[in-house]
């Protein structure tokens, strides 16, 4: 069971990868039923997992084995290069990110990337900049009037498509 | 000839298959989505390439009462074009998402069109006379030299060959954030509502400039997010209820009477999930590809990945009917699942009288449901049955252990045939199935 639970969250997560590079953008709808189905299988595996290492605890000291260790590192990877994507919002963060991509090669380096989810990332400086930003854009994108009796109380701030929960399954990892 | 009676009792034959022959498909030829007017005189197909091709009905031909009419191609233009959003560096596909007809007032038909972001209002004209003989102007549109001009002549129309003419007559642009999965034209023909993953608008169908937001599930922080909207449709005869159907399985149906921003629903259509079909992919199959009213309104359909289910709108908790349309699918979800086909979003149609509704599945399979008489059939869209008049056979799969003779096993299907888009006609026993690039033509054995 946990060996599928393993396969599924692996097929999951590269799915989630090339999803990014679909032609016509990011399906909201396709990310967020990988994403549900990686959390599932993921739940599933670290319970096994959990149940495993509590058995086998005074046997040998846990040693991840290199399939999770690589499985640890494209989830990893998957949310800063998804970053680029999120230009309109956050112009700072992709360059970061980029640039870690380009400096950090070896596999503690990027262990110690910090970046799980966008608030934890989102330096004191920029928030001003951000939300200014926000505003323009989004303003700009909607060139059609849109009538609402309710007037902006369902947040069009972050109007990003690669906004859907795969940073939040990840974190956990 | 009826409104479309029992699946079962009637034969089909094959009439005609439109598109070309060949195996290797061309990306812009997969056809997107089909949909037949309000008369059925018209059948209306668009494809990825952005390109909306129109079928007419032949008036049909009295002295063969045998030879049933025939779809034509009757216009063929360019509906969207790949288009670049700058901003968000992303490429805007021109696929044809959805057709929706407008009912005729008067020559000129008129249908809305749409691909991920903009919607069209397109003009289909005929046009049959061209004014000939004018008094000022050559034949050809030159000018004639006003000294030569001796006589006054009026110009009289002439019949010329006829034309068909498509003009964009609206684009709504700039109403959609996320990718646009359903439009519906209104019973008051005065508004239509479009879907995108989030969020539901109403529009004008004469204003394109602004558009008013009825539905929006965005959360407030997108890490939230749960469900996102797969389908939406105006009631057939109330001009104030629509429903929308959810990733989760759910619908809503909501009654903008209730309130300007329809948030909260009216009726919410929900069956509990079935605990021992529970998998990892129990959410991706319970999302439900489409939902399409009956034609009386009473009743709705949803379709899932492996089921069917028709609701009494006066019935919230469960469906009344429920059909399986590939259930030997269940064991090999991990499989389709690997192969993207799990993602596939299959389309529904009801007959004209709404005792049969029809699906597609795999392998060029599509699946007659009769509600009435509680049975089913599988039938094949293939090039090996395409002689005139060729009545169709039913087709069986064989789910495990001996493969009967003409049976065929769930390993031999072929994933890479889908039919995804059918429609019926609303009145005959005419259907319209859409194989990859092909559409097929079945029509009632008339004996």
């Amino acid at each position: 069971m946990d060996v599928e639970a393993k396969r599924i969250m692996a097929l999951s997560i590269s799915k989630l990868y090339s999803l990014r590079t679909q032609r016509g953008g990011l399906s909201l709808h396709r990310g967020l039923l990988l994403s549900m189905t990686m959390r599932a299988a993921r739940d599933i595996y670290h319970t096994a997992q959990l149940l495993r290492d509590a058995e086998e605890e005074q046997v040998v000291p846990c040693v991840p084995d290199a399939a999770i260790e690589e499985l640890m590192e494209i989830s990893k990877d998957s949310p800063q290069t998804s970053t680029p994507k999120e230009v309109a919002m956050k112009p700072q963060e992709p360059k970061e990110t980029l640039e870690d991509d380009k400096e950090n090669r070896c596999a503690s380096e990027r262990h110690s990337r910090k970046r799980r989810c966008k608030t934890a990332v989102e330096p004191d400086f920029l928030p001003l900049k951000e939300a200014k930003m926000d505003t323009d854009e989004e303003k700009q994108h909607l060139q059609g009037e849109v009538l609402r009796t309710n007037n902006g109380n369902s947040c069009r701030q972050a109007e990003t498509l690669t906004a859907f929960p795969t940073n939040r399954a990840i974190v956990a990892c | 000839m009826g409104a479309g009676g029992g699946g079962n009792d009637v034969q089909w034959c094959f009439s005609q298959v439109k598109g070309a022959i060949d195996d290797d498909v061309a990306e812009a030829d997969i056809i997107s989505t089909v949909e037949f007017n309000h008369s059925g005189e018209l059948l209306a197909t668009g494809d990825k390439g952005g390109r909306v091709v129109i079928f007419q009905q032949e008036t049909e031909n009295k002295s063969q009462p045998q030879c049933r009419s025939e779809y034509n191609v009757y216009s063929t233009f360019q509906s969207h074009e790949p288009e670049f959003d700058y901003l968000k560096s992303l490429e805007i596909e021109e696929k044809i998402n959805k057709i929706r007809w407008l009912p005729q007032k008067n020559a000129a038909q008129f249908l809305l069109s749409t691909n991920d972001k903009t919607i069209k209002l397109w003009k289909i004209s005929e046009r049959d006379k061209r004014p000939e003989g004018y008094n000022l102007k050559e034949e050809d549109g030159r000018y004639r030299d006003a000294a030569t001009i001796t006589t006054l002549r009026v110009p009289v129309f002439r019949p010329m060959d006829l034309m068909v003419e498509a003009s964009p007559r609206r684009v709504f642009v700039n109403g959609h954030t996320y990718h646009i999965n359903s439009i519906s034209v209104n019973s008051d023909n005065e508004t239509y509502l479009s879907a995108d993953d989030l969020r539901i608008n109403l529009w004008h169908l004469e204003i394109t400039d602004r558009s008013f937001n009825v539905v929006d599930i965005k959360p407030a922080n997108m890490e939230e997010l749960t469900e996102v909207i797969t389908a939406a449709e105006f009631h057939p005869h109330q001009c104030n209820t629509f429903v929308y159907s959810s990733s989760k399985g759910t619908i809503r149906l909501c009654d903008m009477r209730a309130s300007a921003l329809c948030d909260k629903h009216s009726k919410l259509f929900e069956e509990p999930e079935d605990p021992s079909n529970r998998s990892f992919f129990s959410e991706i199959i319970s999302s439900i590809s489409d939902v399409k009213f009956s034609h009386n309104g009473r009743y709705m359909m949803t379709r899932d990945y492996l089921s069917v289910k028709i609701w009494d709108l006066n019935m919230e908790n469960r469906p009344v009917e429920t059909y399986q349309v590939h259930e030997y699918l269940r064991s090999k979800l991990c499989s389709l699942y690997e192969n993207d086909c799990i993602f596939d979003k299959f389309e529904c149609c009801w007959n004209g009288n709404d005792s049969v509704v029809m699906t597609g599945s795999y392998n060029n399979f599509f699946r007659m449901l009769d509600r009435s008489q509680r049975r089913d059939v599988t039938l094949e869209a293939s090039r090996e049955s395409c002689k005139a008049r060729q009545v169709l056979k039913p087709r069986r799969v064989c789910a495990g252990g001996k493969r009967k003779k003409d049976e065929i096993s769930v390993d031999s299907l072929d994933f890479n045939k889908k039919i995804l888009h059918t429609a019926w006609h609303p009145q005959e026993n005419i259907i319209a199935v859409a194989t990859t690039n092909n559409l097929y033509i079945f029509q009632e054995k008339v004996n």
